[in-house]
């Protein structure tokens, strides 16, 4: 594994090489929103703010294909017609730099799902394997900055590819995997031991600043026992707006939709980005919906998160806490506050 | 090396014959377009297929006809939505997509040598169907076998080319019942729960396997336990909108039970034990 | 100050005869609001005001028919309410509606673009019109003229329109709303005008806070862009596609968007959608001299059917 370093002055030319192999996406400002994009070196790369979305989407697009299908009438015997189901599977390989370490250990609750003992989702491994994460140490905390309630930090290295830390003049990129390796290359020149240095000065000063993690593993339990206190949960969902916001710029938010378009006699199968706090996400074609109100919606939205996931897969929480959630919210809804007031709501009579 | 299968394919398969069970229900038996995978495919009874409309879309169905006789897959559709709604307007020889078998079963292992109740209410016969079949193909295997099937009216009854043989087999002991009195009808009238308790069958070592719309199985349920029955001895199966059926897509769950491969399966016991959401 | 403790005297006296009564308090940071709901005499001890209350409080209205609510509205808010009862979307009797006079909002946006950064806000100040904001260490002042809302800039309704309970004295507002932003964009070449959008929907993420934030969207779970019967958006994640959902929701305000701005403000996107409702609004007012909200008494144009319009010259040419 190596470290080296690239100066601010140099780094828009190493992007332009990177590109010539990768779809390099980098965070640019696009209105006040940031947002990743391929690099364009007419466009300044942001660095500073942090990303308004999550990267998720280089791996999990927003719509991508999943079949094509085509009907075709027997030429013998044309009362009769075909259909030809082609799979679609595309991507190209790619490198997101600029994510933050939160976006890099999202991915691994992705991967738990994506890729278990029961089913391996093709169209997702074959873009995850593709994608090589260089994630940029977070030298300061937002407000909304809960990583180290989930066991991450801003300078984690779980997940990334490669980390990069700010120093004084540029950067300095150490990798941690092969394929880290294989983005980063030997161009580049060693980062000093003064470079070094400061770089591990960043990254504990980063770390030291989130303060005391708060721990929230008893919402496991607790979110069960207030299932059927509707009370709570019309309280805590009164602002809530019930749009996709918080799940479509959540890194670690994986649900989706499955649709069909047609075009004449052919057309494809696509999933979609969908959303939990969608009233029709559980509509039934009966009419009946087990999750009819908003209350019903962020119950579970937030009880996955954190009770079901981490209950199937070994205490993980669905939630890397990087606070897009909140901040982006157009009421300012806070997951943490949901959580905190269900760990400490007074627990609900035993049924019966 | 885990096998690469993608689990989103579906295989095409032909309608080789459709039967309009009743106004809203109509079966469509249907066979894969290869020989090999149908010969090859292997089930057990009460998992589910995703059936799909190319350009229209995919919805979740339970095979209904057993694994015992292969000649064909059956599903039972009622109309209710887009997909089923498109699937009405098929008939034999349109060819539709099929992704098969998901979902957990029943436990026909561990039914063995036990008395079975089955209990289905309308559409909701469809997935004992499969399980009743099956046993009466082993019927060696297990003790006593009651049906109790009700509808709204006699229109409302499905698999009426199969009624007179359950209702004539010694070795079953079939009622039928209807919500309403109706011209010509022989059978019971009556709600599903008051039959039951009037058939009052014995908890001992039995088994109660039930499906039917939401109402009908509380008040089933209700029954069961003044009958004697307990939670453990008291099967249901589950429906939820699904769209990937294959744990991932975020939607079918009660909890932390994914009801697409969890499921649809539960006995009361394990539905108690889950958080209030059907 | 002094109008705070007023109005939370005023909400305390009149909470006891309604179910809940809706206003803001401090949110994740001292620069955010958040909607506070009251249903006990405690939770009205948090409640704000001032230039941070960005939200149209009336969006939660048509979710709650049915039931008592108290409301606490802008100038702006209380046109969304005005449209509404026109509407017959909420009912008169139903809703207590307490109005503070308004010297305008900020937009975060635009505080945000000039300090570089607020992630992490440390305190803010707000006097009568400017506002302080400390972020990581840089502390700076605005004139609030200059850090307000775009829509606070061609305001004239800065007291409300209709109240139970005005707390504050009343501001006049003596700007005229000429559309000149609307009429500067149309200056531009039809091409530069499309690929205006076309770029700026390219970063549409499709959540749909824009419709959800949106008081006047009433179609709720049955939106044109998620049916499947009628099917008339595809959910291909195409520029064109998104850009169509956003015609459709223009076409759909015309004459009922009072211009709260919320869909802009909740777009994470920051994706400039008032310009386009403004463009409707602007061909509404030419035809109709109407405003949607701002006459409590009228019938809006487009619910009303008068066979000869008076701008619409369908028999004279």
């Amino acid at each position: 594994m190596a470290a080296k370093f690239i100066a601010h002055t140099e780094l828009d030319a190493w992007l332009g090489r990177i590109s010539e192999r990768y779809r390099a996406l980098v965070p640019r400002r696009e209105g006040n929103a940031v947002v990743f994009r391929p690099f364009d070196p007419a466009m300044p790369v942001e660095l500073k703010a942090r990303p308004t979305e999550s990267p998720k989407a280089a791996v999990f697009p927003r719509c991508e294909a999943l079949l094509a299908y085509k009907y075709e009438k027997d030429p013998e015997e044309p009362g009769r017609v075909e259909v030809e189901v082609a799979e679609r599977r595309d991507g190209v390989p790619t490198v997101v730099i600029g994510g933050r370490p939160c976006d890099a250990a999202a991915f691994k609750t992705f991967d738990r799902v994506y890729d278990s003992d029961r089913v391996r989702d093709l169209n997702y491994l074959n873009r995850r394997e593709m994608t090589v994460l260089v994630s940029l140490v977070c030298s300061k905390p937002a407000t909304t900055c809960f990583c180290h309630w989930m066991g991450g930090g801003p300078a984690s290295t779980a997940g990334s590819d490669v980390l990069m830390t700010p120093v004084a003049d540029g950067h300095v990129f150490e990798t941690l995997t092969a394929r880290g390796d294989e983005v980063i290359g030997t161009e580049l020149p060693d980062a000093s031991d003064a470079q070094m240095t400061e770089a591990r000065k960043v990254q504990a000063a980063a770390e030291a600043a989130m303060g005391e993690p708060v721990d929230v593993g008893a919402a496991r339990e607790k979110l069960l026992a207030l299932f059927d206190d509707a009370g709570f949960w019309e309280a805590e969902s009164a602002k809530c707006i019930s749009c996709g916001v918080c799940t479509y710029l959540c890194p670690t938010c994986y649900c989706f939709n499955i649709t069909d378009e047609k075009f004449g006699h052919e057309g494809v199968r696509l999933r979609t980005w969908d959303y939990c706090m969608s009233h029709l996400f559980t509509m039934e074609a009966s009419g009946h919906n087990p999750r009819p109100t908003k209350a019903h919606r962020l119950k579970n939205r937030v009880g996955h998160k954190f009770s079901y996931y981490p209950s199937l897969h070994g205490g993980n929480i669905a939630c890397c806490g990087c606070g897009r959630c909140i901040r982006s919210c157009p009421a300012s809804v806070d997951i943490r506050a949901i959580v905190l007031n269900a760990i400490a709501a007074p627990a609900p009579r035993p049924k019966g | 090396m885990k096998q690469a299968i993608n689990p989103y394919l579906p295989s095409v398969a032909t309608i080789v014959e459709t039967i309009q069970e009743t106004p809203t229900i109509k079966t469509f038996r249907v066979v894969l377009n290869s020989e090999e995978a149908m010969r090859n495919f292997t089930f057990h009874p009460g998992q589910v297929g995703q059936l799909s409309v190319f350009g229209t879309g995919e919805s979740t169905f339970v095979i209904n006809s057993p694994p015992t006789r292969m000649d064909y897959l059956q599903f039972s559709v009622m109309c209710a939505g887009e997909v089923t709604a498109k699937l009405h307007s098929l008939s034999a020889g349109d060819q539709i997509g099929v992704r098969a078998p998901l979902g957990n079963w029943f436990p026909h292992e561990e039914l063995k040598g036990r008395d079975i109740v089955f209990i289905g209410g309308g559409i909701g016969m469809a997935p004992l169907r499969t399980l009743l079949l099956y046993m009466l193909d082993n019927r060696g295997d297990y003790g006593d076998i009651s049906v109790l099937y009700g509808a709204r009216t006699p229109q409302d009854m499905a698999f009426q080319y199969e009624l007179p043989e359950w209702l004539e087999r010694g070795d079953m002991n079939t009622v039928l019942t209807i919500d309403v009195p109706a011209e010509g009808w022989e059978h019971s009238v009556g709600l599903i729960p008051n039959v039951l308790l009037e058939m009052a069958p014995s908890p001992g070592n039995a088994v109660a396997v039930t499906c039917g719309p939401p109402i009908m199985i509380k008040f089933t349920l209700q029954a069961l336990q003044k009958l004697g029955f307990q939670d453990d001895q008291i099967i249901t199966t589950l429906e939820k909108r699904m769209k990937c059926g294959v744990g991932i897509c975020g939607r079918c769950n009660i909890g932390g039970s994914y009801v697409c491969v969890d499921g649809p399966v539960y006995t009361y016991a394990q539905l108690k034990a889950l958080p209030n959401e059907l | 100050m002094q109008h705070l403790e007023e109005l939370k005297q005023q909400i305390r006296d009149r909470l006891p005869a309604l179910d809940l009564v809706i206003g803001w308090e401090a949110g994740f940071d001292p620069l955010r609001a958040t909607p506070l709901f009251m249903r006990q005499p405690d939770d009205v001890d948090r409640l704000i005001i001032g230039p941070q209350c960005v939200h149209n409080l009336a969006t939660h209205l048509t979710g709650l028919k049915g039931r008592k609510i108290g409301i606490v509205v802008k100038g702006c808010d209380s046109r969304t309410i005005v449209e509404l009862l026109q509407e017959k979307l909420i009912n008169r009797e139903d809703l207590v509606v307490f109005g503070v006079p308004c010297s305008g909002v900020v937009s975060v946006g635009k505080i945000g673009r000039k300090m570089g950064s607020l992630d992490y806000v440390e305190g803010v100040e707000f006097s009568a019109d400017s506002v302080t904001v400390a972020s990581e260490g840089v502390q700076n002042s605005f004139a609030l003229e200059e850090v307000a809302a775009d829509k606070c800039g061609r305001c004239q309704y800065n007291t409300p329109l209709l109240f139970d309970v005005l707390v504050g004295e009343p501001r006049p507002g003596d700007v005229v709303d000429d559309y000149a932003d609307v009429a500067t964009f149309e200056e531009q070449p039809l091409e530069a005008r499309m690929n205006h959008w076309l770029e700026a929907m390219d970063r549409c993420v499709r959540c749909y806070a824009c419709r959800n934030a949106c008081p006047m969207c009433v179609c709720r779970d049955h939106c044109v862009a998620q049916s499947r019967d009628p099917h008339w958006m595809t959910q291909e994640d195409t520029v064109e596609n998104k850009l169509l959902f956003q015609i459709i929701h223009t076409m759909h305000l015309a004459g009922r968007c009072t211009e709260c701005g919320e869909c802009e403000r909740s777009c994470p996107m920051s994706i400039p959608l008032l310009l386009l409702r403004r463009k409707m609004n602007k061909e509404i007012d030419a035809l109709f001299d109407y405003r949607a909200g701002t006459r409590i008494d009228a019938t809006p144009p487009l619910l009303s059917f008068k066979v000869e319009e008076e701008k619409i010259n369908e028999r004279g040419w």
